[in-house]
């Protein structure tokens, strides 16, 4: 199996596999778009506790959250055109790629749903009576007060969702598109080169999460610039040199008393 | 091609044989993945010379690589590892007689350890200095008042996350179909593409694979009320 290991064609395919790299940033793209559309609407009716409509997002999270992605790949590849049939729709002829963003913006849409509900249940109370009490109204105390709140808090969460995503399109191959990890495939069996054409795709999904994570980060950090943050003050444990756990300890109880007193 | 509910049931049944394979890769790397974790973990608490930088490099990589590379680059170059060790003591050993579920063991394990060694570092986090302080004013040795005073609290306080990770390999173990296990992923291929009914068999292995992440998310749930039963009442 295999020819010997070569790192050169490490720094070949990467070019070559970088090429790719639209279809599956589109793939992301697009399923980010119609996730949170699907999560947006799937969250509202469990916010405002909409009778039926309630239990049927509940349905739809749990089911997307509760089977892998790969056989939510087949099921909705295989499936959709026939329940589709059953209403006179013909979409045989629609693109893979149709099919691959569809299913993957539906279970990111799952996620996005979660978290949306996650946030906007964590904001105080008290905020929006508060907006309530100077007299905005429902939509203004929605749009001005919880909302900014709410997506400081989403971010990171989203962020998870979003690098996840990235890495689940690597599955889009099993259907048949010819994304990043398809190619790699079709490289390393062309020139028996497997290792190197694997190590050389892990490279570039490691760049790009890289790349997308501190992007995020970046924003995350313009959203809460209006918040001390614990964590910048004083890296637990990231940077510090100390090497007993006891004076740890106690340096961070003396920091967190000096927080509270502030 | 016509739907055909009736054999929803049949591929269910067929597709029962699979489950203990699936759980089995699923127990492995989750019980692999935590140890390699709680050892990266404690790397990175205590900063450990050398090994520090080399756990950093190990958690990003992983989690910024999806896991099928993971999968195929351990698949592939493994053996051409294995082989030229072998070939280089003249040892009789050949990489081929490994079975491949072997594979998807150490891949998954290496896998899940770098998501796990986050889930260990956040629970460990949680547990509030004061408990350790105290612990060290009644005399307890750092050791002692790991084991009897902070991991305690700290699996407690991290079961939700340790749920997610389990389930989370549970839907990775699908990728195990691609070296040739079959696990219940890959028999519902089997089975879609013996029958001609492709939906049908997919449906059942969602079923089968939502059923057993509710369980999983229940068991938790349970797990967690009766492990937080010390942690009633009171100002926390």
């Amino acid at each position: 199996m295999g020819e010997k290991f070569d790192i050169s064609y490490v720094f070949t395919f990467f070019p070559k596999l970088a090429g790719t790299l639209q279809t599956t940033l589109l793939i992301v793209a697009g399923a980010l778009v119609v996730g949170i559309i699907v999560g947006i609407l799937v969250a509202l009716p469990r916010l405002y506790s909409v009778p039926v409509l309630q239990r049927a997002s509940q349905v739809y999270a749990s089911f997307f959250r509760g089977t892998p992605i790969l056989i939510q790949l087949f099921l909705f590849y295989y499936g959709l055109p026939e329940i589709l049939k059953l209403l006179h729709l013909d979409v045989s002829r629609a693109p893979v790629l149709f099919f691959v963003i569809l299913t993957y913006g539906l279970h990111t849409g799952a996620y996005v749903s979660e978290t949306i509900r996650a946030a906007v249940t964590s904001v105080d109370r008290g905020q929006v009576e508060a907006a309530y009490a100077v007299g905005m109204s429902g939509i203004q105390a929605f749009t001005r007060i919880v909302w900014p709140q709410a997506l400081a808090i989403a971010v990171p969460v989203l962020a998870n969702v979003i690098l996840g995503l990235l890495k689940d399109t690597s599955l889009a191959f099993t259907l048949g598109v010819m994304e990043m990890t398809g190619k790699a495939q079709s490289l390393a069996t062309l020139t028996n080169h497997f290792v190197e054409s694997y190590i050389s795709l892990a490279l570039i999904y490691l760049v790009i999460s890289f790349a997308l994570e501190r992007l995020l980060l970046a924003f995350e950090r313009k959203l809460l610039r209006h918040e001390v943050r614990v964590i910048d003050a004083y890296p637990v444990f990231r940077r510090d040199k100390s090497r007993g756990l006891r004076q740890l300890f106690a340096r961070h109880a003396r920091f967190r008393e000096e927080v509270q007193k502030s | 091609m016509k739907l055909d509910p009736s054999f929803i049931w049949t591929a269910l049944i067929e597709l029962l044989p699979a489950i203990p394979t699936t759980l089995l890769v699923t127990a492995v790397s989750v019980l692999c993945g935590f140890v390699i974790g709680t050892a990266v973990a404690l790397i990175r608490m205590y900063k450990v010379p050398l090994l520090y930088p080399a756990a950093v490099a190990y958690v990003t990589v992983i989690r910024g690589t999806p896991m099928l590379t993971h999968l195929l680059i351990i698949y592939f170059g493994l053996p051409l590892i294995i082989d030229g060790i072998s070939s280089l003591l003249g040892l009789g050993f050949r990489s081929s007689s490994i079975p491949m579920i072997d594979f998807a063991f150490i891949a998954f394990s290496i896998t899940a350890g770098a998501y796990m060694s986050e889930v260990v570092r956040s629970g460990l986090l949680v547990v509030n200095r004061g408990q350790i302080e105290a612990a060290y004013s009644v005399g307890m040795s750092t050791p002692q008042a790991l084991r009897r005073i902070v991991f305690p609290q700290a699996f407690a306080a991290s079961i939700p996350n340790l749920a997610n990770s389990v389930i989370g390999m549970l839907h990775a173990s699908t990728l195990a179909f691609t070296v040739s296990v079959v696990e219940i992923n890959a028999k519902a291929q089997i089975v879609a593409s013996t029958n001609w009914k492709f939906f049908e068999a997919y449906l059942a292995a969602a079923v089968i694979f939502w059923g057993l992440t509710v369980l999983i998310e229940r068991l938790a749930a349970l797990l967690e009320k009766r492990i937080n039963s010390y942690n009633r009442g009171g100002v926390a």
